[in-house]
């Protein structure tokens, strides 16, 4: 627990300079929002307007005093409003999130299922038949781009088979198939090979080989020993994907219409919407950051020596 | 290792089972309630093209008000680009500086407020005062408004004066209604209920409206900006009819399950070039340019023969599009020019040089136009070959560029010059000194004499040839090229009705609008 908490408190500073960094970063942009907005809604309004407005916004202030001010509301759930469309950030934001969120689990969830069974049996039946049709298969689905892996299928499940829609804005099982089997193929086909190599190593260790010449059973030495060691370099593969499938996949997304953050991102980014994407940067920044706590802790729990370590340091 | 095999099969079952129960969009959009709804896929509704909503009084938001139904101008166009009453019933040209404008009776807005001249006085008035393009194109001195009559004085003669209103900016709002989140209150056969910024709007039948019955129930916009996933999405049935489908994609739906509804429009794609640059400044450099782009391979191989070469600033069909001389596609000609303007490959890398100088261009434009990409890379190509190097900067982020001086030689971009149904439109907001869209600075003291002639002409034939000069003047100067004319289609499936491309590319989603 007293692990926890310091962990918890060394995220802190972490997020403070990124928050400075990031308004710094709005700062050094050019222009304010004042202008800003103006060129992008193409208002007409007078100098003496603009003065007052920035004035009004508390732009003529110093930069740290507008640090702390807008770190204030930031606090407070207070992003300010986009300047494309005039609506609250925050809000936009938070109506994305279930959309990414959905789509993170249900494609971790697919690659875990394909990738983990597949990856072990190909590291158990090395340069044997079943191995190098694995290999072979995720090779091909590392070769193929997400766009094009999109476009296949949307072609054959969705105007072949009409068994699903292209347009996948609204956020609901039906409509997250393919966006998840895009992601799936591309993830599924990185980790087979990883949890292979990994399953590899393992098996070549000592303790593998004295446990076989003691006679327990392969399948024993495989769940209970290999699997289980090996699960640290996989998880941490897995949150570092979770991290970058928070931050929005931006081509899937466009593709298929899902209305997440990704799609937001590159839009805002675009547009030159500096609130929004303040917005998506404290986010990546929050889920990195909450991501590797995560990792670390679950470390301790699968791994004995790790926690060992610490209480005799 | 049980359990997370026990979790990863809970896992696909609840998948499996949602996936199963999950009912297709298709069915859901028409069986749920019987209602008949239409979707339509636009690659246009965004704030890249102006359009962040529906308000018609924030920059080009009034496209959309009036061609998703929600607006209606005072008076319209016919497929002649004739003026025809809409709102109003009929105009009275008193003086060069009075208008007399007669509403039409029984006109409400959606809400069910009456439309009368105080109701429309409080909407013009409001456009002109938050509206930079309209408040010159309108020059508005005083309205009056008495019943059903406006008395409009402007401050200059405006013989155009109702061609303007007829704008999509003119659509009539109820402004006393607000504009919260974008949406307005106007007297079209649908109201809009929801909308989020490039991405869709939603929009319900106007159960008051005034001009007789809406056969839809419902209608959704939904902006797609892939272009495949916006042919699919048609193929598939997820959306009944497509605006701005790519032209690499129209052999898939030209069979008897789908419909073609096309017409020839004044959207020009053409080239502005920037006087502030140093090399654009450069007579020779301009002509080059001209001469160097080939429009008829862009027409006939990239737009698959979806488009009109263009020439001056109006197509031939107008009065006003014929009898310009216009610079041909001529490489050889245009190597001469540079060659005598001193611009030689002194380095053999193929891109002149002069003074130490590269002969390299940064060509702004953007995506949301399919054509402007391929005429954007087409322009690069033949304009290598002549010794020009081009870089390309194709972005939805364009107007911030090209509101600066400097960064930016020649900005690629999509204008419907007619869109009033006359030719000073173009002119008014590309070629003259208070022009919003004289972004490269151009200025030339005989278009300035011939605009302040044309605004105090009247007459429809001395106005044709003014604008004919005009073009001229702009065409010799180099100051802009006119690439190709849009051939407008709206590609739909096969039981959609009523949906009819027009000339000036205002009006889609009408009453009449219907699926069977």
């Amino acid at each position: 627990m007293k692990y926890i908490i310091t962990r918890i408190i060394q995220v802190i500073p972490i997020l403070f300079a990124i928050t400075f960094l990031s308004f710094a970063m709005m700062r050094l942009a050019g222009s304010d929002v004042v202008e800003q907005k103006m060129l992008n809604t193409g208002q007409v309004i007078s100098e003496n307007q603009l003065i007052a407005a920035k004035q009004e916004l508390g732009l003529d202030r110093p930069f740290l005093v507008q640090y702390f001010s807008w770190l204030g509301k930031l606090l407070h759930g207070d992003m300010g409003t986009s300047y494309v469309s005039g609506m609250n950030v925050f809000d936009t934001f938070i109506s994305k999130l279930p959309a990414t969120i959905l789509l993170t689990i249900s494609s971790i969830v697919f690659t875990v299922i394909i990738s983990i069974p597949l990856g072990i049996s190909s590291a158990v039946y090395q340069n044997k038949f079943t191995d190098y049709v694995i290999r072979f298969f995720s090779f091909i689905g590392n070769s193929l781009p997400n766009f094009f892996v999109s476009l296949v299928l949307m072609y054959f499940l969705a105007i072949k088979l009409r068994w699903l829609p292209i347009i996948c804005r609204e956020v609901n099982l039906n409509n997250i198939i393919m966006p998840t089997i895009t992601l799936g193929i591309a993830m599924s086909a990185k980790y087979i090979r990883q949890v292979r190599a990994t399953v590899l190593d393992e098996l070549s260790k000592d303790y593998v080989i004295g446990a076989k010449a003691r006679g327990v059973k392969f399948s024993t030495i495989l769940w209970n020993s290999v699997i289980r060691q090996s699960l640290v370099t996989i998880i941490t593969l897995l949150a570092l994907s979770i991290g970058s499938l928070l931050g929005g996949t931006a081509i899937v997304e466009s593709i298929f219409m899902w209305d997440g953050v990704g799609k937001m991102a590159v839009d805002a980014i675009s547009m030159r919407d500096y609130p929004i994407i303040q917005a998506y940067v404290m986010w990546m920044a929050i889920i990195y950051v909450m991501v590797n706590l995560v990792t670390d802790l679950s470390y301790r729990f699968l791994d004995p020596r790790i926690r060992l370590g610490d209480a005799q340091s | 290792m049980k359990k997370l095999v026990a979790l990863m099969l809970a896992a696909t079952m609840t998948i499996a089972t949602f996936v199963g129960c999950g009912a297709s969009n298709k069915e859901e959009k028409h069986a749920s309630t019987g209602s008949k709804v239409f979707v339509f896929g636009d690659t246009t509704f965004n704030a890249e093209n102006e359009e962040a909503t529906i308000d018609p009084h924030d920059t080009y938001c009034g496209w959309p008000a009036v061609r998703y139904g929600v607006g209606e101008t005072l008076f319209k166009f016919n497929d002649s680009m004739e003026l025809e009453p809409w709102l109003a019933e009929s105009y009275e040209n008193v003086d060069d500086l009075t208008w007399k404008v007669t509403l039409k009776d029984g006109v409400t807005f959606s809400n069910g407020n009456v439309v009368d001249a105080e109701a429309v006085k409080a909407c013009i008035e409001d456009l002109v005062a938050v509206h930079e393009r309209a408040a010159g194109d309108l020059a508005i001195d005083s309205i009056e408004a008495d019943g059903l009559t406006l008395t409009i004085k402007t401050t200059t003669p405006k013989p155009t004066l109702i061609n303007y209103l007829c704008d999509p900016y003119g659509a009539i709002i109820d402004v006393t209604a607000g504009n919260e989140g974008g949406i307005v209150v106007g007297t079209g056969p649908f109201v809009a209920t929801d909308l989020v910024t490039g991405d869709h709007i939603n929009l319900v039948k106007n159960d008051n409206y005034w001009d007789g019955d809406v056969k839809l129930d419902e209608v959704k916009v939904i902006t797609i900006s892939d272009g495949d996933t916006l042919a699919m999405a048609l193929q598939n049935g997820d959306i009944d009819a497509a605006y701005g489908m790519a032209y690499a994609s129209y052999p898939i739906f030209e069979n008897d399950d789908y419909t073609f509804t096309s017409t020839s429009t004044s959207r020009v794609f053409y080239l502005q070039m920037n006087y502030n640059s140093d090399i654009i400044a450069d007579d020779a450099v301009r002509a080059a340019i001209a001469m160097g782009i080939d429009k008829e391979s862009f027409v006939d191989t990239l737009l698959n023969g979806y488009g009109y070469v263009g020439a001056g600033a109006y197509p031939d069909s107008f009065p006003f599009g014929k009898g310009v001389n216009v610079q041909t596609y001529d490489p050889e000609g245009a190597k001469k020019v540079l060659e005598d303007a001193g611009w030689k490959d002194s380095d053999g890398d193929g891109i002149r040089e002069k003074d130490g100088k590269k002969l390299s261009i940064n060509w702004v434009s953007y995506p949301s136009r399919q054509e402007l990409p391929l005429l954007a890379e087409s322009a690069q190509a033949s304009l290598n070959d002549i010794g020009i190097d081009v870089q390309l900067n194709i972005t939805p982020d364009h107007g911030t560029i090209v509101s600066e001086k400097d960064g930016w030689d020649v900005y690629g971009a999509a204008f419907v010059t007619c869109g009033i149904g006359d030719p000073m439109y173009f002119f008014s907001t590309h070629c003259l000194a208070d022009s919003t869209k004289n972004r490269g600075s151009y200025s030339s003291t005989d278009l300035d004499a011939l605009a302040a002639e044309m605004n105090e002409t009247f007459d429809t034939d001395a106005r044709s040839d003014i604008a004919i000069k005009m073009q001229q003047q702009i065409l010799d100067d180099n100051a802009f090229v006119f690439c190709s004319f849009l051939k407008m289609s709206m590609i739909s499936k096969a039981n959609v009705t009523g949906l009819v491309a027009h000339p000036c590319d205002y009006y889609e989603i009408t009453a009449d609008l219907d699926i069977e």
